[in-house]
């Protein structure tokens, strides 16, 4: 064991019936990490998470925590505590008494027990809630109680399930900024599922990517955003412009791919493992697309013309017709000092420019 | 055209009552008129009835039956029907539709059949019939609806409940005793009630597996033959109407209280 597979999760499966919920998952998780499993519903991200909880068996393979193989142990002797998706708040015990239900066992004086959840609720900016019941309770507030509850057990391991889902939109941004401080004060290692790529960008340390039970690319938010290895990801977190083809040359860092919509796309990005003739999509983030309103004279660009434009208030996108292509190129530009009115009402013809580094070569699927 | 509507549908709900308590509020009417037969017009205002209703030993004696009988069977039959609400909601068993389907048969076998062939079964094994046969062919009946009962409240509360509890380190034993039984406490008394309900009154069960000890309804059915004896068997009907209208309002007093005082007490 050591920091570094503080969590282990070897080989895991998990079927039921026909169906696999995990296929074959194998990765490691840091100690003192924020970590994501981020998915579309029925990428098995929850069910990964029920299986480190106890909560599941898995069908085959092998889950370490702190060294330990999990297997033979029950929910109730996991080192690991969960804030769960309904917050599963007990209706019948006082805020107080939900942050303490965990501590019966470590019998405890009333004075001693007191000061225990006094902590806790200062933990969560909730001093004096004590006494409330818990159907008097916010959805933020609940939310809290969960993880006074499950942090209260000082656990090696925090697992989230969709922690923010039920929350309004506000709630939620204050709540990612909230659980991220939270979780550096107390150094205890978070596993948090979502299927929220801006949530788990804002908050993790690493998130693995999920899909049809696999865990397709384990890395940091920025190096997942800007250096995608799959197209899945590419797509799943933020948007990308995708243009596929063939290299046509490649070596020293620099690829030309032969499109098949908008004919040749150079690249210095990423992901410089191909060999010519392999079928590739050139992939182009929306904020890497400019919009010029003058033919540039050097660069890479191509010629379009507007088709449909989405204020969003601080930013717009620019959705621009390109010859020969069947879907339009996604832009995204900042509306900085009025900028998105002044791209023009439709079939005005733009250039868009792009520098190769930002261009990502994508295997085809 | 609002006030019409109102004045028929007034009517329909002052009949549709009276259809439902009229007949029963003959008994108490009885009771206290200070005649042995049971026929208008009224005579004078008496407690004589109440008073010969104490006295009569056989009588208090049924009484007592029906309740140990009642208690009882109220008690096993939600003890068991936990354990298979608790199955049935836990577990996704195969076949369970048919296994609840099957459970329930009790319910829809008309009580005469049941009796005969309780009293065929427990005849020819050699059992003696007594308030013990009674008391487990009220259970019989019983354990259906107890589970029918404790399955729409064990259903009725999120599941994760049971999970966090056991995710905060007690085992499943103590997670039912911490969780699921308090949860389900509105349940397990309306399933208690119920169950002593139908046992408290059940008659044709008692008729066929009871023995030289009856329970109130086998004894209040063998003294309509003596018209002395009747009013004070109405005096006793009156009391327990009285008695089952406060336990009913209690009953409901206990479920909506449940939560808020449970909230008070310690951990």
């Amino acid at each position: 064991m050591s920091d570094e597979s503080f969590i282990s999760i070897k080989n895991i499966s998990k079927h039921f019936g026909d169906v696999r919920a995990c296929d074959d998952i194998t990765f490691d998780i840091r100690r003192g990490e924020f970590f994501a499993l981020l998915g579309p519903s029925g990428c098995g991200k929850t069910t990964l998470l029920r299986m480190l909880a106890g909560f599941e068996t898995p069908t085959m393979g092998e889950i370490f925590i702190d060294g330990q193989p999990m297997a033979a142990i029950p929910p109730y002797e996991r080192p690991v505590n969960m804030v769960f998706q309904s917050y599963a708040i007990f209706p019948h015990l006082s805020v107080a008494q939900n942050i303490g239900f965990g501590l019966r066992k470590d019998k405890l004086s009333k004075a001693e027990m007191d000061k225990k959840v006094d902590e806790a609720l200062d933990l969560i900016a909730m001093a004096g809630y004590g006494g409330r019941g818990a159907d008097e309770l916010s959805g933020g507030q609940r939310q809290r109680v969960a993880l006074a509850r499950a942090l209260i057990k000082k656990p090696k391991v925090l697992l989230l399930d969709e922690p923010l889902g039920a929350l309004d939109k506000k709630l939620r941004e204050q709540m990612q900024l909230e659980l991220r401080d939270l979780q550096r004060e107390v150094g205890i290692t978070f596993v948090f599922v979502t299927h929220d790529q801006e949530e788990a960008l804002t908050m993790s340390d690493r998130i693995a990517v999920m899909r049809d039970g696999k865990a397709l690319e384990i890395d940091g938010p920025v190096d997942l955003y800007e250096k995608p290895k799959t197209p899945f990801c590419a797509d799943f977190l933020g948007t990308m412009n995708f243009f596929e083809g063939s290299i046509d040359a490649i070596g020293g860092g620099e690829a030309t791919v032969k499109t098949t919509e908008v004919g040749t796309i150079k690249s210095t990005g990423p992901n410089m493992n191909f060999s010519t003739g392999d079928a590739v999509s050139a992939a182009i983030r929306p904020e890497n697309m400019k919009i010029s309103f003058d033919k540039p004279t050097s660069g890479s660009f191509m010629e379009g013309k507007v088709r449909a434009s989405a204020f969003l208030g601080d930013r717009a996108h620019v959705y621009i017709n390109v010859e020969g292509r069947k879907d339009p190129v996604l832009t995204a530009m900042q509306n900085m000092g009025g900028a998105a009115s002044r791209v023009g009402g439709d079939d005005h013809t733009v250039w868009l420019t792009w520098s190769d580094e930002s261009v990502i070569l994508l295997p085809q699927e | 055209m609002k006030k019409t509507k109102f004045g028929t549908l007034g009517v329909y709900t002052v009949l549709y009552l009276a259809f439902l308590y009229v007949p029963v509020l003959f008994i108490p009417l009885f009771s206290f008129n200070d005649s042995i037969y049971i026929a208008f017009p009224l005579k004078e205002f008496t407690l004589r009835h109440y008073a010969d209703m104490i006295e009569r030993e056989p009588l208090i004696n049924a009484l007592y039956n029906s309740l140990k009988v009642g208690i009882v069977v109220s008690i096993v039959s939600t003890v068991f029907g936990m354990l298979a609400a608790k199955t049935f909601t836990k577990y996704r068993i195969p076949g369970s539709k048919s296994l609840t389907a099957f459970i329930s048969i009790p319910l829809v076998i008309p009580l005469i059949i049941l009796g005969i062939s309780l009293l065929t079964v427990l005849k020819s094994v050699g059992v003696t019939l007594s308030l013990i046969t009674i008391g487990a062919a009220h259970t019989v009946i019983c354990i259906p609806f107890a589970m029918f009962v404790l399955i729409s409240r064990l259903e009725g509360f999120d599941k994760s409940m049971e999970e966090a509890a056991q995710d905060l380190g007690e085992s499943p034993w103590m997670t039912f005793w911490r969780v699921t039984f308090p949860l389900a406490m509105p349940g397990i008394i309306a399933s208690l009630l119920l169950c002593f309900t139908i046992s408290f009154d059940e008659f044709i069960l008692a008729f066929f597996l009871g023995s030289d000890e009856p329970t109130l309804p086998l004894y209040m059915w063998s003294q309509l033959r003596f018209p002395a004896k009747l009013p004070s068997v109405l005096a006793l009907g009156s009391v327990i109407f009285i008695t089952s209208f406060f336990l009913v309002c209690f009953a409901e007093w206990v479920r909506r209280r449940g939560v808020q005082t449970q909230t008070g007490s310690a951990i």
